[in-house]
């Protein structure tokens, strides 16, 4: 270990606790973000594309890919671990809730208390499939993640009596616990179309699921950023940087690495506790590798070890896989009758695994921090770079 | 008034059918009434009513939704409503080209806040028709579906479980007979008409595939068979079977039964027969490996090549022999320049009963949906699929199968007889009604 | 007990394993020289049987070809194509999104591993659709041959054995497939170009200051490593008939476990994981867990990385930092 990395290390063991700043400023950021979010879309272009409804209920799924990016940035951002499996933990926390609370097992029980223990046995299947692979090296991590993301859906498709397996589990119950029409006058006279003050959680009624998920984001958002800046975070980066040196400064880097994976594993969690009451079902289906790779697309994309930056990533990719290329097709219609100039008809959703991967190749090529890089991440970007320029004059000499 | 955004979505499930042409493209100006959605001229003082459509509309799906869209256009063009101009948004409930039940879930969500909405013909999938359902059911929204098939969706427990939010209310019917109806056709063909006593069971894991298998063997075990065997194919991308069929050999089944669809294997699986020298072996599958003759690149009888033996049956929980086959055929090439697909007609049958109720009653979704499943006795709706009554559940009356074997000579299905399970009447093909490919 | 079974579940594991591990020695000579799983490979080897489809169709063969000497030609061609258009891809694909990437964090190529697979998927998809598509089988595939073992009895326990059945196909790949793997060890042991391959994955910089051209190298081994992916697409045509625009994940996803499962890095134990994935696969199916296989295989990777963590022939690296 350098000189330098020590000297940072003590910067980072002495450095403030300014988590009630960061929590202040969460609050705050999400506060005007949820606000303004769903009056954006009544301007054009986008009010072209959708009611408000229909934008809102959008925005409310988008939450649970804000979710799993947060999480997920934990494990791969700050820890270092790559973790390819990460929609087997976002499968569990789905159907835990279907446990709690569905006709099927006969349970009810409070849609605020499962997401609690749909975190918890999250984690703690992060904590099983951790405990023992943990000590392999980077990339055997990250097949065995793969793997465990495999397994676990064939288990819930073909454990038919626990599952009902391929059938999925259906009309898992709502969330019920706070009415939001009690407390707030009735405006819908003055903000027409605004649902939020017609009723509680129902299908084609997504304000309280949009309300609700960025709460759930804003508390998620907060612990993230205190542990970030704790001293476990400071390990996790240590870790992330030289496994040795943090080892040899005394960090216990099994048991650090274990936690990052628990902890983003119960992120996962939630976000299936959410995913599961705002659609209804489960179904082993929608837990498949896409999910986990589109999520660390998201983080990879956002900019790792940034939880704002994740947080954005993962809205802005959903949005444009969910969205936007559907509306480009209405754009290119609209605007080219006959097709466009050269191309002709163009579909571009059929083109959407291509743009997809263009965005992902481009992305790490031109900008390999990500689209809201983390301060900290960059400048390690650019020591290396620094460092290998040496390098190279050396060898070259 | 703002452009209607929806519509667009119309234009471009249009424009992406490659075959549009200038008078089916719905103009995307709102309200004004869109000449080509409604093929005869609007009179004067009309209503704009939306019928919302919700199929897979993009990647590996295409083939399954557009042509049930386009039945649902040229139903909406042949059946002009006095006093409405029909406009069809079409939404595309596939993410990253496949079948998303969350998309889905969205997309009935838009149709319901949107209030011009009468009516809906979807989904196509079963998954996806979970996560409408309840949807559907809690805002009272009439979803018809051409192709949905699978029992749990209106049947037992699990469908009352759908419609939790009223379950005494039905806004889900189907045109397509259950899988449940189908699996027991599959297995009367290999007890009655091939006279198997032994059969082993392949399904390919999936909800439509599973429900056919099991309904099979329960139905082969019901009539006195054994079933020697029943294992599932991993997941799809999965090409070998030559291990499963190995194993299956050495229990010298009669008979071997698909339950899944040619993409996730049923044609490899029956060529690999033929490599391990079980061709010999009668085969059979459902609605899921109905997509063609040996000429049209991909399907089952593509796919299975010569290995498609004489002995592999195949049915259809469709009508055969619906009443103007000859006619609807003959339009629908005319207007799309292809043969119908396999639910383009039920996708037809499913937009006259919701014109129908229009037509009785108006636009207002409530009694739209009181008129087609709130009555009793329940109301006979006359369609090209035939009269079709809808019971308790919201399933057809029509449980009808139609069956189906290889002919080596034509390389194509062959329909060769039409059970009705209600009755117990078989009806056999006449010579000439021998379908071409299956509908 | 019915020993024929066994053997001809064994032989149908063999052919699997086979293809397996011609795909699997891609991923391990890429990991052994530039440490980065490289996701598109598993699409490279796909793309390789579309690729013969295209040549096939180009030339108008549309059915078995009987006479010997067309169809030894013929193979030749097939093999010859595929595997060079394919290795060019793999240099192709090294050097534009790989290559520029060779100092960034580890994360960054496998990210744009996953995009490239992405877009030689699309790709695919757009040109071709999403169906299965038949391929020619230029060898017959029913041509073989079949044999009994001797039934015996062993105290009370007898031994039957049912007909088993060999046919050509099988015997080509798995004999094309040995042959491939004792060239690459050849090659590598022996040449000059396998030595500066050899030292790369060792020591990059050191093997620069002995002259060894890095990128070439490099380049090289992207270039066998995707030939022999093109080489398990004719195998895989040859003994199917079909091919898929997803078959690549699946196969790939199995090949690279594989490699894991044999020590990434060591091409002999790619080999025998690829042939070990295939009997696990194989026997689960002969028991009736065919629905299961996918799960079985990777509990038994998990299990033996947790008692093994190198894979079965794998060395002990230092973790880079």
């Amino acid at each position: 270990m350098t000189a330098a990395a020590r000297a940072s290390w003590a910067r980072f063991r002495g450095g403030h606790f300014f988590g009630r700043h960061q929590s202040f400023s969460v609050v705050v950021g999400m506060a005007i973000v949820t606000a303004i979010l769903p009056f954006i879309v009544l301007a054009p272009p986008f009010s072209g594309f959708g009611t408000q409804t229909d934008f809102v209920d959008g925005f409310s799924q988008a939450g649970v890919w804000v979710l799993l990016a947060i999480g997920l940035n934990v494990v791969v951002g700050l820890a270092g671990l790559l973790d390819l499996g990460y929609a087997a933990f976002f499968a569990i926390g789905a159907y835990t809730y279907a446990y709690g609370a569905s006709p099927y097992s006969g349970n009810h029980v409070a849609f605020w208390v499962m997401l609690l223990v749909g975190a918890a046995v999250a984690a703690m299947a992060g904590l099983l499939l951790g405990a023992p692979t943990l000590r392999l090296r980077g990339d055997y991590l990250a097949i065995v993640t793969l793997g465990f993301g495999e397994i676990v859906p064939v288990v819930f498709t073909n454990s038919d009596q626990y599952t009902n397996g391929t059938n999925g589990i259906t009309a898992l119950y709502q969330p019920s616990l706070i009415n939001l029409s009690l407390p707030i006058p009735n405006l819908s006279g003055i903000l027409p179309n605004l649902g939020l003050f017609q009723g509680s959680y129902g299908f084609g009624n997504p304000w309280p699921y949009y309300i609700s998920v960025a709460a759930i984001i804003s508390v998620v958002m907060i612990l993230a950023y205190r542990l970030q800046d704790s001293r476990l975070g400071r390990a996790w980066m240590a870790i992330r940087e030289d496994e040795l040196a943090a080892a040899s400064m005394g960090i216990n880097t099994v048991t650090t690495k274990l936690l990052a994976f628990a902890i983003g594993a119960s992120t996962s969690g939630l976000a299936g506790v959410y995913l599961s009451s705002k659609l209804s079902i489960v179904s082993p289906t929608q837990f498949g590798f896409t999910v986990s790779f589109t999520v660390l697309a998201m983080v990879v994309l956002g900019g790792m070890g940034n939880i704002w930056g994740v947080a954005a990533g993962a809205f802005v990719v959903y949005e444009i896989q969910s969205q936007g290329l559907k509306q480009l097709n209405v754009f290119v219609g609209q605007y080219f009758p006959n097709g466009l100039p050269i191309f002709g008809h163009v579909d571009f959703l059929t083109y959407q695994y291509l743009l997809y991967g263009l965005a992902l190749v481009g992305m790490m090529l031109l900008r390999p921090e990500g689209l809201f890089p983390s301060r900290r991440r960059r400048q390690e970007l650019h020591d290396v770079e620094d460092a290998d320029a040496a390098n190279v004059e050396l060898v070259e000499a | 008034m703002k452009p209607r955004p929806i519509a667009l979505l119309a234009v471009v499930a249009i424009v992406a059918s490659a075959c549009s042409s200038a008078a089916s493209t719905p103009s995307p100006a709102g309200n004004t009434p869109a000449p080509g959605s409604s093929a005869t001229p609007a009179p004067a003082g009309n209503t704009t009513v939306t019928l919302g459509v919700d199929l897979p509309l993009s990647g590996a799906e295409t083939p399954n939704g557009q042509p049930t869209l386009n039945g649902v256009q040229l139903a909406v063009a042949e059946n002009p409503v006095p006093g409405y101009t029909i406009k069809v948004v079409a939404k595309d409930d596939a993410l990253n080209g496949v079948h998303d039940p969350q998309t889905g879930a969205t997309n009935i969500g838009q149709f319901v806040n949107d209030s011009s909405v009468f009516g809906v013909v979807g989904p196509f999938n079963s998954n996806v028709a979970q996560a409408e359902i309840p949807v559907s059911n809690a805002a009272g929204l009439l979803q018809c579906s051409p192709a949905n098939t699978n029992p749990g969706l209106t049947k037992g427990a699990a469908a009352l479980q759908l419609r939790s939010t009223h379950p005494d209310q039905i806004a889900y019917v189907r045109v397509a007979t259950t899988d449940d109806i189908q699996g027991q056709a599959g297995a009367d063909i290999a007890y009655n008409v091939v006279g198997a006593r032994t059969a082993y069971i392949v399904d390919d894991t999936e909800t439509y595939g599973k429900g056919l298998a099991d309904q099979f063997e329960t139905t082969f075990k019901a009539l006195g068979g054994t079933v020697v065997g029943h294992d599932g194919v991993g997941k799809s991308g999965q090409s070998d079977f030559t291990a499963l069929l190995t194993a299956a050999k050495a229990k010298n089944p009669q008979f071997v039964y698909f339950g899944g669809v040619t993409a996730t294997g049923g044609g490899l699986l029956r060529k690999q027969m033929a490599q391990l020298g079980m061709a010999n072996i009668p085969f059979g599958g459902g609605d899921g490996i109905s997509d063609g003759s040996a000429a049209t690149a991909n399907s089952f009888l593509n796919v299975a090549g010569p290995a498609g033996d004489p002995s592999t049956y195949m049915t259809v929980a469709a009508v055969s022999l619906i009443p103007d086959k000859a006619k609807f055929d003959a339009d629908y090439k005319a207007k799309y320049g292809s043969e119908a697909g396999a639910y383009s007609a039920s996708g037809y049958a499913c937009t006259q009963i919701l014109l129908q109720a229009l037509k009785a009653v108006g636009p207002d979704r409530a009694k739209v949906r009181a008129y087609v499943t709130g009555q009793t006795p329940a109301p006979t709706f006359n369609t090209v699929l035939g009269n079709i009554t809808f019971d308790a559940n919201g399933d057809t009356s029509q449980h009808i199968i139609s069956d189906y074997k290889f002919d080596p000579t034509t390389k194509d299905w062959a329909f060769f007889e039409q059970k009705d399970f209600t009755s117990g009447v078989t009806t056999t093909a006449p010579p000439a009604a021998a379908a071409p490919s299956a509908s | 007990m019915d020993a024929g079974i066994l053997t001809q579940q064994l032989l149908n594991g063999l052919t699997i394993g086979a293809m397996y591990a011609l795909i699997a020695l891609g991923y391990t000579m890429v990991y052994g020289i530039i440490e980065l799983i490289n996701f598109a490979h598993g699409d490279v080897f796909m793309v390789g049987s579309f690729v013969t489809l295209w040549l096939l169709s180009t030339i108008g063969v549309q059915n078995t070809v009987n006479d010997p000497v067309a169809l030894v030609g013929l193979l030749i061609l097939m093999f010859a194509f595929s595997m060079v258009v394919m290795g060019l891809v793999g240099v192709l694909i090294e050097r534009f999104a790989y290559r520029p990437l060779r100092r960034a964090p580890r994360l960054a190529p496998l990210i744009t591993a996953i995009g490239v697979s992405f877009i030689l998927q699309n790709i695919i998809q757009v040109l071709y659709g999403t169906a299965y598509f038949n391929v020619p089988q230029v060898i017959d595939p029913l041509a073989g041959f079949s044999f009994k073992l001797p039934s015996f009895a062993i105290g009370g326990f007898a031994v039957t054995s049912s007909l088993v059945t060999v046919t050509w196909v099988h015997v080509f790949i798995v004999v094309l497939a040995v042959a491939m793997m004792v060239a690459l060890q050849v090659f590598v042991r022996r040449t000059n170009l396998g030595r500066a391959m050899r030292s790369t994955a060792i020591d990059r910089e050191a093997a620069q200051l002995m002259g060894v051209d890095i990128n070439t190298t490099i380049a090289l081994t992207f270039f066998i490593g995707s030939a022999l992916a093109g080489a398990a697409g004719v195998a895989w045509t040859l003994n199917y008939g079909l091919t898929k625009f997803d078959n690549g994940f699946q196969a790939g996803l199995k090949s690279f476990t594989a490699a894991v499962l044999g020590g990434i890095g060591n091409t002999t134990g790619a080999a025998i994981g690829g042939f070990l994935i295939a009997f696990i696969e194989v026997f689960s199916s002969q028991l009736g867990y065919s629905r299961w296989s996918e799960a079985i295989v990777f509990t038994i990777l998990i299990l033996v990385l947790v008692f093994k963590p190198t894979g079965i022939l794998g060395q002990q690296v230092a973790e880079r930092a």
